[in-house]
């Protein structure tokens, strides 16, 4: 018996190992949809780096998932393993068997920690057959057990060893059937498959490499417009999806879904699914786009935006990345998202709210506002601020960007230039030589007004003789440091927070000597200062530097949630319950400190637009102004 | 029905760049949406790339007619616009020297009827009925038959986006024409204004008191300080009401 057990091992094995080829065979299919994109076959070598480093960095996050996951996950790689030597290649090694043993031993455990997490599963996670999967995996993981063990035991079974080896069996094909077809029909196993082929073929590789968030630009010359269709994605994109295990720690990141606005980010991944996948794979159990159908009508040939996606979707996100900073699978929803809107933008035309009007205003005036660029620089008439002329040198360029039309943020911008005068700073401006820097126009998807700025800043920018440039605005700072040099404009930009920090540390800021504490208060993060370019100490550091104690909300530093203007929201204005700044309003009235740091324009701006009792808004540049000897 | 619509470059009131004018515009989604048939002419001395925006909004294809600075483009556009069943453009050009006497002109020259400063166009029966824009607010409805030229008022619903894919495949083509020269422009010295005289010398304090006082039986204003807001509110709506300055 015990041999006869041993083949029918082999064979399942091999049965199994037939199916999961052939279902890889019909998901890449379904991935050749889309384009070609230059990936490096390096990569498979670089996979278990990725694996065991960058994704255990946010998996660790959630240690006791993370040990569920190792256990699971760990001990069914094993058991694939040892079974492929062991009844695959048919050595049939007693001490093989002991092995398996461990391992199915450490599978079941895994299993079983992850279907005691499913009893109060939190609402963010799948139902479906995600919910059962855990119960698939023990069976799986006991049928192993039980036929190594048997096999172990020896040759000789009796009437109940026999009904034993049955029992195995039929546990190893059904659990089994989880792994070997899920690939192939879109079942949760779908996600080591091509979870791993992602970590390989991920279509932002440079992330591994160093911190990457900016976006990639169209090649307009060549007629690229955005994604339309499935088609019009790469299919490393495709594949990217299909990585995705619907743990909805994105949705729970997700401002605009907090804010009851039609998007949920991990739904949105599975609309992609499920629009590749031309609506084969099992329904969608999770939670919907708030206020929307869960369902989709996939309708194979249809633009994307209009048929599985509203454009309400695509427009309510504020490209904070909270939710690729939180992604377990490393899926970048903002590439998607923009890529998306460029097809509306570009081709369409669409562009909701007042979106439309600040994309005008660009291409009419070069600033987001509509305003003339001679006004930029009134607010410094009076600071002796010098206009750098072409050819002329200065040490620190100074952009003060679209908040410099604004009156409010006039107040911090003299601050900061109050500051550097202070601490002996050499710094000019551009006076009317400052274009916007694009980022408004393609985050809305206006790819082709973004170019058209940033090609035109670029060459102002080289008539001009400056060492860095320094800037209070988290986006124009991001669009220069890490946008501008794909489009050839290599230039070294600091955001003021660092150049604020750069000078305290120094002690080149004069500072009043007396020692009473101020008050403490708490801080928020930039996106685009933050998750955007890891620039979390360094305003940190600067009211540390001034003798502030910062408060910190719960929702600080990489997980700080956005104010709602970012990726052009505030302009689109889609409706939810919820306005996103009251909601960061209330995270900062809960630490009880009734003031907040700000290092952003547009936060200060949102923030302060709260309306009804609210803590006070202070730029960072002022609370080192207020502290100036 | 063949449409032909006349956009001209409008001048950018903030950075005096060339733009679409939010007539011409109008005039142009006007026309789109009434017929398949639209043509689309420019005439005058001014680049491709002042007409661009048009094309960004909806204009497969700009006729161009080039004309020399300063001359005048009533003859070269009578020349193209014969055949056509309905004439639409602006009001009057956006920004610059915009005279709004062109649709009056056309129209003169065509031998057809002007509808002016319009906001829509229907047909009802074998007529175009025209929803005039009047100042204030005012709404009128004329009706022509066809041919007909129309002008089309700035605040009519615009509704198409401005889209770099349509104007990558927008197409300008250049005709030569022949323009006249503009008429000569006779100057007269402006007619002094006559001063405005006040009805009433007293202060606007005192007219205001005197409008809501009441207590001399001189106006007809009414304080009402006792009862809740809802009385109050009451008393204004039958106020309104009244002077019928609501209808409900
Ligand atoms: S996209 Fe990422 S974070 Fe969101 S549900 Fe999928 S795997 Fe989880
Ligand atoms: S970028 Fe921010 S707003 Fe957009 S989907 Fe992700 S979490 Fe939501």
């Amino acid at each position: 018996m015990s041999f006869s057990l041993a083949h029918a091992l082999t064979g399942l094995f091999w049965l199994g190992a037939l199916l999961l080829l052939g279902g890889l065979a019909r998901r890449a299919s379904l991935w050749q949809q889309g384009r070609s994109a230059s990936v490096s076959w390096l990569g498979l070598l670089a996979m278990p780096k990725r694996y065991f480093v960058d994704i255990h960095h946010v998996v660790a996050r959630e240690p006791a998932v993370a040990r569920a996951h190792v256990a699971a996950a760990g001990g069914g790689v094993a058991i694939l393993l040892l079974s492929a030597l062991n009844y695959g290649l048919m050595l049939y090694q007693g001490w093989l068997d002991v092995l398996l043993v461990l391992m199915a031993a450490l599978m079941l455990l895994g299993a079983r920690m992850m279907q005691a997490r499913r009893l109060q599963a939190p609402p963010r996670l799948s139902q479906g057959r995600w919910q059962v999967l855990p119960a698939r995996l023990r069976l799986f993981a006991l049928g192993s057990l039980l036929a190594a063990g048997l096999l172990f035991a020896g040759p000789q079974l009796g009437m109940a060893g026999q009904l034993i080896a049955v029992v195995a069996l039929l546990m190893l094909a059904l659990g089994g059937a989880e792994l070997a077809l899920g690939i192939g029909l879109g079942w949760p196993m779908k996600h080591a498959v091509a979870g791993l082929l992602h970590l390989a073929f991920h279509p932002r590789a440079e992330r591994f490499a160093a911190k990457s968030s900016d976006l990639k630009p169209l090649n307009l010359a060549a007629g690229e417009l955005g994604v339309a269709k499935v088609e019009d994605f790469a299919w490393n994109r495709l594949l990217s999806f299909d990585a995705c295990v619907q743990c909805g720690k994105c949705e729970a990141a997700c401002p605009a879904y907090a804010a009851g606005q039609p998007l949920n980010p991990k739904k949105l991944i599975q609309d992609m699914v499920a629009a590749q996948s031309r609506g084969t794979d099992p329904a969608y159990a999770g939670n919907p786009h708030p206020g929307r159908e869960a369902a989709v009508m996939v309708q194979p040939g249809e633009d994307i935006v209009g048929s599985v996606l509203a454009a309400e979707t695509l427009w309510s996100c504020t490209t904070c990345r909270a939710c690729v900073e939180n992604c377990p699978m490393l899926i970048e929803h903002v590439d998607t998202v923009v890529n998306l809107r460029r097809h509306v933008t570009l081709s369409r035309g669409e562009v909701p709210g007042k979106g439309s009007e600040a994309l005008a205003n660009l291409r009419n005036t070069d600033t987001v506002g509509g305003y003339p660029l001679a006004v930029r620089y009134h607010w410094a008439i009076d600071l002796d601020l010098p206009l750098l002329q072409p050819g002329e040198q200065t040490e620190w360029l100074l952009l003060a960007g679209e908040g410099a039309f604004d009156m409010r943020y006039q107040r911090a911008l003299r601050a900061l230039v109050k500051v550097l005068k202070a601490a002996g700073v050499k710094v000019a401006v551009l006076g009317a030589a400052e274009r916007d820097c694009g980022d408004v126009a393609r985050r809305l998807g206006d790819e082709a007004g973004f170019q058209r700025l940033a090609q035109a800043n670029i060459a102002t920018l080289a008539q001009y003789r400056f060492a860095r440039i320094v800037t209070p605005d988290p986006h124009v700072f991001h669009c220069l440091a890490n946008e501008y040099p794909a489009l050839g404009g290599q230039f070294e930009v600091w955001h003021h927070s660092k150049l604020l920090e750069h000078l305290l540390a120094r002690r080149a800021i004069p500072l009043k000597a007396d020692a009473t504490p101020l008050p403490p208060l708490t801080f928020h993060d930039p996106c685009y200062l933050g998750r955007y370019n890891d620039g979390y100490h360094a305003p940190r550091n600067v009211l540390k530097g001034i003798g502030i104690k910062v408060v910190e909300m719960p929702r600080s530093g990489r997980d700080a949630r956005c104010c709602g203007w970012g990726g052009g929201a505030a302009f689109t204005d889609i409706p939810g319950q919820r306005r996103i700044p009251d909601m960061r309003m209330d995270d900062i009235r809960e630490t009880g400190t009734g003031r907040v740091a700000v290092a952003c324009p547009n936060c200060t701006a949102m923030l302060e637009g709260v309306v009804g009792e609210r803590a006070d808004v202070i730029e960072l540049a002022e609370l080192v102004a207020e502290r100036l000897a | 029905m063949k449409i032909a619509v006349l956009v001209a470059p409008a001048v950018h009131p903030v950075s005096g760049r060339p733009c679409a004018g939010e007539a011409d515009l109008a005039a142009l989604a006007l026309a789109q949406r009434l017929s398949s048939q639209v043509d689309v002419w420019y005439a005058g001395a001014a680049d491709d790339a002042a007409l661009a925006d048009y094309l960004a909004r909806g204009a497969d294809n700009i006729h161009s007619l080039s004309l020399s600075p300063g001359s005048d483009v009533l003859a070269a556009l009578c020349s193209v616009l014969q055949g056509v069943d309905m004439v639409l453009c602006g009001a009057r050009a956006g920004g610059g020297d915009g005279s709004g006497l062109l649709p009056y002109q056309l129209a003169e020259q065509l031998g057809r009827a002007l509808l002016p400063d319009v906001l829509d166009l229907s047909k009802s029966d074998q007529q175009w009925q025209a929803l005039q824009a009047l100042p204030k607010g005012v709404r009128r409805t004329l009706a022509a038959k066809l041919p007909l030229v129309a002008s089309v008022h700035a605040r009519a619903a615009s509704a198409v986006g401005w889209s770099y894919a349509r104007l990558q495949q927008g197409k300008i083509q250049r005709k030569a024409a022949t323009g006249a020269a503009l008429p000569q422009v006779v100057l007269e010295p402006a007619r002094r204004a006559r001063a405005l005289v006040a009805a009433s010398k007293v202060s606007g304090h005192a007219r205001m008191q005197g409008a809501i006082a009441g207590g001399e039986g001189k106006s007809a204003g009414i304080v009402v300080k006792q009862g809740d807001s809802v009385e109050k509110a009451q008393v204004v709506l039958d106020y309104l009401r009244q002077h019928q300055l609501v209808d409900f």
